[in-house]
């Protein structure tokens, strides 16, 4: 092994398991080597932590800067980066927390702020082209899937976390006031981007169940028909409005017809 | 959208591109020459940052400068994040790509920190083998940028501008010369700021950066949050007489002020690139 080598390493087990005696003896026996190690942790662990600041701002804003700060320490000693790219740094957060125990608040939250930050970059899609929209119109339903853009991403919740998100833009009413903690519900979520911004949509429940399974494969024919027997009378129109409106469509495919 | 030809920068005055002055360089592009970002922060697939970048690259020309590439690390290079770079770069043509003169990984641990690199044979040999390989892949060549430290390795016995200059010598790269950074060292560590400039090759210099520090006690720290120091600027001042007039950036990543400020400190710098002759190269 190199000398090189040999002096990261040193360096690395200072950092991270503070043990500085290989690396302060690699140091000039100026008296400051362990001052400069102690700079160096601060720093490395200041930027990863501006880095969860950035990815997850509605909790950072929801449980305050000194929490934040506590809860981004144990992540940072618990999961090294592994990269020079920092985008996808944070995204064992969720689970994290729900490892620790932090009130599930918390790790729901940061599941969806997780899902916004990888849609903020994710692959950009054509939207559905009107002789697309035709076709599915006119194709028989039980052949027809629909593939969905690479920027829709569903999500499902126990909770309506969405209120707390919502509440916690920047741009939001100061006077919005959100009860804690939120009553147990189970919540769909779909995140989409349109026009480079990143949205969050609620749907209710059942809109919720049947446009997953659509994103997942199903035909528009069963999705229908688990509709209806989810709920006579159920205005399958409506939902299929719903879905146009929310531009998630990329482009249709045809069953193999029996 | 492809860019075809990298657009040249000018010897005049840039400032770094950030997120949070998107909107406002798209409704009212400044009046600077050139701007300059990180790659890393278009790594990914689709979305508005690299629709916006397509926009501003069709206004001015760009310089790329990386901060993951981890150049001195003694672990194997990351092919993956240096192709990355290479689909970026071929797709923007950028100008100027460069890296710094430091390690940030070992043991596949990455501390997204630039660290310094004792100046030894072994770690000039490692450095020149990284860099012609990262030149081979990318087809293009690099400037490299000379980092603050806040440590001295016992052995490293070459002064860091021959290291440079050997660097150079090797691999064909060029300079990123980061002037605070020369004055941060300088002052934290007693060194004559004016030894290291006069020992690098002026021609390759090809691009400086001026930035901002804070102060922690006695010691300063490389921030990029703060305006130009004055002792930064007279260094700034002498190293353009020395090596004639370079593209100079304005660096300021952290406390971000309106994009005006940026704009006004690269009209400081436009002037002294302006009024200075060339003392020598």
């Amino acid at each position: 092994m190199s000398r090189l080598c040999d002096l990261q390493q040193a360096f690395a087990e200072a950092i991270v398991e503070g043990k500085h005696t290989a690396v302060t003896a690699a140091m000039a026996a100026d008296g400051s080597a362990l001052r400069s190690m102690a700079l160096y942790r601060r720093l490395i662990r200041n930027n990863f932590v501006q880095v969860l600041r950035i990815t997850y701002p509605v909790l950072h804003r929801l449980v305050g800067g000194g929490f934040f700060s506590v809860l981004a320490h144990g992540y940072i000693k618990h999961y090294p980066s592994t990269s020079g790219d920092l985008f996808p740094y944070g995204r064992h957060l969720p689970a994290w927390l729900q490892h620790i125990e932090a009130p599930p608040l918390l790790g729901e939250l940061a599941r969806l702020e997780w899902a916004c930050h990888e849609m903020y970059q994710a692959a950009d899609s054509s939207p559905l082209s009107h002789d697309q929209l035709q076709a599915m119109v006119s194709a028989d339903p039980s052949l027809v899937t629909i593939r969905f853009h690479q920027t829709a991403r569903f999500l499902s919740f126990p909770v309506p976390v969405h209120r707390v998100w919502q509440a916690l833009q920047p741009d939001a009413s100061p006077d919005e006031v959100i009860d804690l903690p939120l009553p147990e519900e189970e919540t769909g979520i779909i995140v989409t981007r349109r026009e480079g911004q990143v949205r969050v949509t609620p749907l209710n429940w059942l809109d919720y169940r049947l446009l997953e399974a659509l994103s997942q494969g199903a035909t528009v024919a069963s999705i229908e028909r688990l509709a209806r027997e989810a709920e006579s009378g159920f205005d399958f129109t409506r939902l299929m409005t719903t879905l146009l409106n929310l531009q998630v469509m990329a482009g249709i495919s045809m069953k193999e017809g029996l | 959208m492809s860019v075809q030809h990298p657009a040249p920068i000018p010897a005049q005055a840039g400032i770094g591109l950030r997120a949070h002055h998107f909107r406002e360089i798209l409704d009212s592009p400044p009046p600077v020459a050139w701007m300059e970002t990180h790659p890393e922060n278009y790594f990914g697939e689709g979305g508005a940052p690299l629709r916006i970048l397509e926009r501003i690259r069709t206004q001015y020309p760009l310089s790329f400068h990386g901060v993951g590439l981890s150049l001195g690390s003694t672990d194997p290079m990351d092919r993956a994040h240096l192709h990355k770079l290479k689909a970026l770069f071929d797709r923007f043509e950028p100008a100027f790509v460069s890296e710094h003169l430091s390690w940030s990984s070992v043991g596949s641990r990455f501390f997204n920190d630039l660290l310094p690199l004792p100046y030894t044979k072994e770690s000039l040999d490692h450095v020149c083998a990284r860099i012609d390989e990262v030149q081979t892949i990318l087809k293009r060549p690099m400037l490299i940028e000379n980092i603050t430290r806040y440590l001295t390795w016992q052995d490293s016995p070459i002064p860091e501008s021959s290291f440079m200059a050997e660097t150079v010598k090797r691999t064909g790269c060029g300079i990123l010369l980061d002037l605070n950074n020369v004055y941060v060292n300088a002052v934290n560590f007693g060194l004559d700021p004016l030894e290291f400039l006069h020992a690098l090759p002026g021609q390759a210099v090809q691009e400086i950066h001026l930035a901002g520090f804070d102060r922690f006690g006695r010691l300063l720290i490389d921030t990029h949050g703060q305006p130009v120091y004055p002792e930064v600027w007279g260094l700034y001042e002498w190293a353009i007489r020395h090596f004639g007039p370079r593209p100079t950036l304005i660096e300021w990543d952290t406390n971000l002020p309106p994009l005006s400020v940026l704009v006004e400190q690269a009209a400081q710098a436009d002037v002294i690139l302006g009024g200075c002759h060339v003392a020598a190269l």
